[in-house]
């Protein structure tokens, strides 16, 4: 079968530094896979190269068979592939509900004339969204804030309507990077119920960046790790752990002989 | 509002209907009810001001679509005005000579100002279908050049897609000024086909003798119309677009909205309203000159929007109306204040030193403007979400 | 000037200085958009009113303090004449540039920089409607005194060079200079150029980041002055504070930094006189009622094809 999303030999360099090289993943639907490495290791240039936010100097990206390199964030979205902003990127003044209503809309094709004569049409697609957005602030325990201003929601919330507002463009693929920054241990087991939940009731396939270890280790199922922008290991949770390169990495013995950059 | 009436056969219908034509009747309505009913009462002078507030409430509301919603920062939008007001003269004032042989009124009762005296005309002339095209065509060649103005915010932002509106705007004015002197005879007009009249617009001079059609009547219904229009949008996917795009352009991306394309509607929906706004002045003074409609103008919606609130249509509406008094009762307070001091001593016109500190002093006391995003109404207690 | 009956290098000749001359006020305008904008990254829009300031004091200063007018004619005016009032507008300037930032913009600092521009766009306003005040400058135009004797110092190709150009287009050249010594060889120059490359880390490393941006404004402003006093002295006629001359005067300066890369120092002083001549040889050559007109085509042509200027680098926005 072929994989659901596929990335081969994804590279980009930032003048000398070259932050993703020859970067290869095969997500195969329903999966829910993991992105891990030190900070600094390309994990959210990654995302920014799926999403199209940074165009690849090389390499190739596939939704189902279909190429998203070089194509401009708002169509990759409508492919199918959405994503969460490490720092979050929450549509500070308009009001939660607006937030996932905005992510809601990505199918419907909104005419002006529709919307100031408010026609049928309008009305019924307006619907929809109303529907779908009530629903997914159901599913994160948001509904009771819907019409908060989002810079008003604590931080937690905040995560949770980032992760909301992305699965309701419908996507086929879901990448997070690190929704468990900055929760406390209860909110992070919380977080790891709501992705299986996620998967299991929204059939996404899912991509993990994650920097808590018991996060990702615990819910996926395979993990790819970066170092300088290289490939490392991949494996499941207990080969990647027990990987001996890995531990290298994170424990920084031989980061010191390693100029920036020079991965491999 | 409920949905119930959708559901149940034929009445739906009918109440859809309503729903859809109601803000166009509540226009003609407002329309009817300044040109029949306040018209008379308030006199000609207080008739006036109702009009110029008016227009000044197109023009805020509009560039609140650019500034407010998309998050833009335009500061030329009288170079739209100018537009649509130089388009709809051109249309109107050789328009009337070729149909009617002179650039004279040729309209029915809507679009006579009581001031001018009784009226014994027929309800609409030719002449109103006339205005109405100018109006149009006005906006429309606003919404063109808003198109062009609109490309560079695709690469451009902040303070640079500012410097570009600014310089928009002043290019629009000095082509304007630099057209050719206007024809005054109707044989000359017939002999001239059409497009070399709209080359022949007056100049640095101005576009002078146009026919007067403006009258409380249009202005309102536009006013109307532009209120409901920014509304609706604001309520809807088509303006949670633009104002997706104002919170954040990254985010609004991934989330699927096509910002370059919204952002281009922005500012073209905007011209197109600014434009009309032009059209409308035009035809209440019976002249239009670039020279009027600089940068001053631009800033004085700007400062409209700001005050008002970036992004709130009641804002920027009351911040409108606010400003187009302020200057006639400061006149009025200087004025008799004046009377009784020696002529060294004099107040001087403190309009502007007035509106300038208003803008520094909101920056840093409450940077969101009055409103903010939120509308006079929003205020009201929370309730539970609206059904769509 | 009559152009048709000019013989075609006398007409070059005379666009060429004339375009030097404008050049150099536009150069010295640059200047203090481009020093403003590389350190707190946003367009200080008031800044061309400084320049009328600067203008309006020298008549002032000349006029109505030292009472110059007509001295020209009636047995000459003194030599100190033109430092006296250079220095004057430049320090009072500087004052009012000071203020400026402390009153208006030092409360921004972590504003948005929409907000910072239409705060700037009011302090533009403020500035040019209290110059109208009857108990400032009053909003009538002036008539500038003559501080130099209409003395001719050379002839170019025929073209008559008085002593008023030789100092609107030296004076530029030598504060120029000066600001470069400055900038490249100066501790506090050091310290510019330090904040204007990363503010944080000039902050860590002990340079103290307010003082630095009052220094810029002073700098800036004084430089207005200067660009003003010549403005003055050369065109004798001053616009009322508020007319749309000054206005464009400064868009046009504006025009000069970005074309020259906004935040550059010597692309500033490069796009001042880049954009005078081409204002000047588009009067000449092509139509003069365009003059406006072909500053803006070139600033929307610039930020497109080259936002960053002739002399600027892009930088990638990081997400
Ligand atoms: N737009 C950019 N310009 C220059 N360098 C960048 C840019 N984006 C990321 N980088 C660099 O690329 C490297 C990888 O960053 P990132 O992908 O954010 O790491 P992480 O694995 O922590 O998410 C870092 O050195 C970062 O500084
Ligand atoms: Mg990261």
């Amino acid at each position: 079968m072929t994989p659901l999303l596929e990335v081969t030999r994804l590279s980009i360099a930032f003048g000398g530094l070259r932050a993703v090289q020859d970067f290869n993943l095969a997500l195969a639907a329903g999966d829910l896979q993991g992105l891990i490495g030190p900070n600094g290791a390309g994990k959210t240039t990654v995302f920014n190269l799926l999403t199209g936010v940074y165009r690849p100097d090389a390499g190739e990206i596939r939704l189902a068979g279909r190429r998203l390199d070089g194509l401009r964030p708002f169509q990759i979205a409508r492919a199918g592939l959405a994503r969460t902003f490490q720092a979050s990127r929450l549509l500070a003044d308009l009001s939660v509900a607006d937030n996932v209503r905005v992510g809601a809309q990505l199918r419907t094709r909104p005419s002006l004339l529709g919307t100031v004569l408010r026609t049928r049409r309008h009305r019924a697609t307006e619907g929809d969204i109303e529907a779908r957005t009530r629903r997914l602030l159901e599913t994160f325990g948001l509904a009771e804030r819907c019409d908060e201003l989002a810079r008003h929601l604590p931080y937690g919330d905040q995560r949770r309507l980032e992760m909301a507002r992305a699965l309701a463009t419908q996507p086929r693929v879901l990448l997070l990077d690190e929704p468990a920054a900055g929760m406390n241990p209860q909110e992070k087991l919380a977080l790891r119920e709501l992705i299986r939940r996620v998967r299991r009731e929204f059939g996404v396939t899912i991509l993990l960046i994650e920097h808590d270890m018991s996060v990702v280790m615990s819910i996926c199922e395979t993990v790819t790790v970066l170092d300088y922008g290289v490939t490392i290991a991949r494996g499941t949770p207990p080969e990647v752990q027990g990987d001996p390169g890995v531990i290298e990495a994170y424990l920084g013995v031989a980061a010191q002989t390693r100029g920036p950059g020079g991965g491999a | 509002m409920s949905a119930a009436a959708h559901r149940d056969g034929p009445p739906a219908v009918w109440a859809h209907a309503w729903r859809s034509g109601a803000p166009l009747l509540v226009a003609v309505g407002v329309g009817l009810l300044m040109h029949f009913a306040v018209q008379p009462a308030v006199g000609a002078f207080k008739a006036r001001v109702l009009v110029d507030i008016g227009i000044n409430v197109i023009l805020a509301v509009s560039l609140t679509l650019v500034n407010g919603f998309t998050g833009q920062f335009s500061i030329g939008h009288a170079g739209f005005m100018a537009l649509g007001g130089y388009a709809a003269g051109a249309l109107s004032y050789y328009g009337s000579y070729q149909l009617f042989g002179a650039a004279a009124f040729n309209g029915g009762v809507l679009s006579w100002t009581a001031s001018q005296g009784p009226f014994h005309g027929p309800w609409v002339g030719g002449g109103d279908l006339l205005f109405v095209a100018a109006c149009l065509v006005g906006g429309l060649v606003a919404a063109g050049a808003g198109y062009l103005v609109g490309l560079p915010s695709l690469r451009l932002r902040g303070d640079y897609l500012a410097i570009v509106t600014l310089g928009f705007g002043e290019i629009v004015r000095v082509v304007l000024q630099s057209t050719q002197t206007q024809l005054s005879q109707a044989a000359e007009v017939a002999a001239t086909p059409w497009p070399l009249l709209t080359l022949k617009l007056g100049g640095a001079l101005g576009f002078i003798g146009l026919p007067f059609y403006t009258t409380l009547f249009w202005v309102y219904l536009a006013v109307a119309l532009t209120l409901t229009v920014a509304i609706r949008l604001k309520r809807s996917s088509y303006g949670r677009a633009f104002l997706a795009i104002r919170e954040d352009e990254v985010a609004a991306e991934a989330l699927g909205v096509h910002t370059t394309r919204y952002k281009v509607r922005a500012f073209v929906l905007a011209a197109f309203l600014a434009g009309v706004a032009g059209a409308l002045y035009a035809h209440l003074v019976g002249s239009i000159n670039a020279g009027e409609l600089g940068f001053q103008k631009s800033f004085e919606v700007v400062i409209m929007v700001v005050l008002g609130g970036m992004g709130s249509v009641s804002g920027s509406t009351l911040a409108a109306i606010v400003l187009t008094l302020l200057p006639e009762l400061l006149r009025t307070v200087t004025g008799s204040v004046n009377t009784y001091l020696p002529p060294a001593y004099e107040l001087p016109d403190l309009r502007m030193i007035i509106y300038s500190l208003a803008l520094i002093l909101m920056m840093i006391l409450r940077p969101q403007g009055f409103f903010g995003l939120r509308e006079i109404w929003d205020w009201r207690v929370r309730r539970r979400p609206r059904p769509a | 000037m009559d152009t048709q009956s000019i013989d075609p290098l006398m007409k070059l000749v005379q666009t060429l200085l004339d375009g030097f001359a404008v050049g150099g006020m536009y150069a010295l305008i640059a200047l203090g958009y481009t020093m403003v904008y590389g350190i707190l990254k946003f367009i200080n829009f008031a800044h061309s009113d400084v320049f009328t300031l600067g203008a309006w004091v020298s008549w002032g200063l000349a006029a109505r303090a030292l009472r110059l007018e007509g001295a020209a004619d009636a047995g000459g005016t003194p030599v100190w004449a033109v430092p006296v009032v250079l220095l004057g507008a430049m320090l009072l300037c500087g004052t009012v540039g000071f203020l400026i930032e402390r009153l208006a913009y030092k409360p921004l600092r972590a504003a948005p920089r929409l907000n910072v521009l239409i705060t700037a766009i009011g302090v533009s306003l403020l500035l040019q409607n209290v110059g109208q005040l009857r108990v400032v400058f009053g909003p009538y135009p002036k008539s500038m005194p003559a501080l130099l004797p209409d003395v001719t110092l050379l002839y170019v190709a025929g073209v008559r060079v008085p002593v008023v150009d030789v100092l609107v287009i030296g004076l530029p050249l030598v504060l120029m200079l000066g600001l470069e010594w400055l900038i490249f060889r100066t501790r506090v120059g050091l310290a510019m150029r330090a904040v204007s490359y990363n503010t944080q880390t000039a902050a860590l490393m002990g340079v103290n980041v307010n003082r630095v941006i009052s220094f810029t404004f002073v700098l800036g402003s004084a430089l207005a002055a200067a660009a003003g006093f010549l403005y003055a002295l050369k065109y004798v006629g001053l616009k009322q504070p508020a007319d749309t001359t000054w206005v464009m005067l400064g868009l046009k300066a504006f025009v000069a930094a970005v074309v020259g890369g906004i935040g550059n120092v010597r692309g500033a002083m490069l796009g001042g006189f880049a954009i005078g001549l081409l204002e000047f040889l588009g009067v000449a050559y092509l139509e003069p009622l365009y003059r406006d007109v072909y500053v803006f085509a070139v600033l929307i042509l610039v930020l497109l094809l080259r936002p960053a200027g002739i002399l600027g680098r892009a930088a990638v926005e990081k997400v």
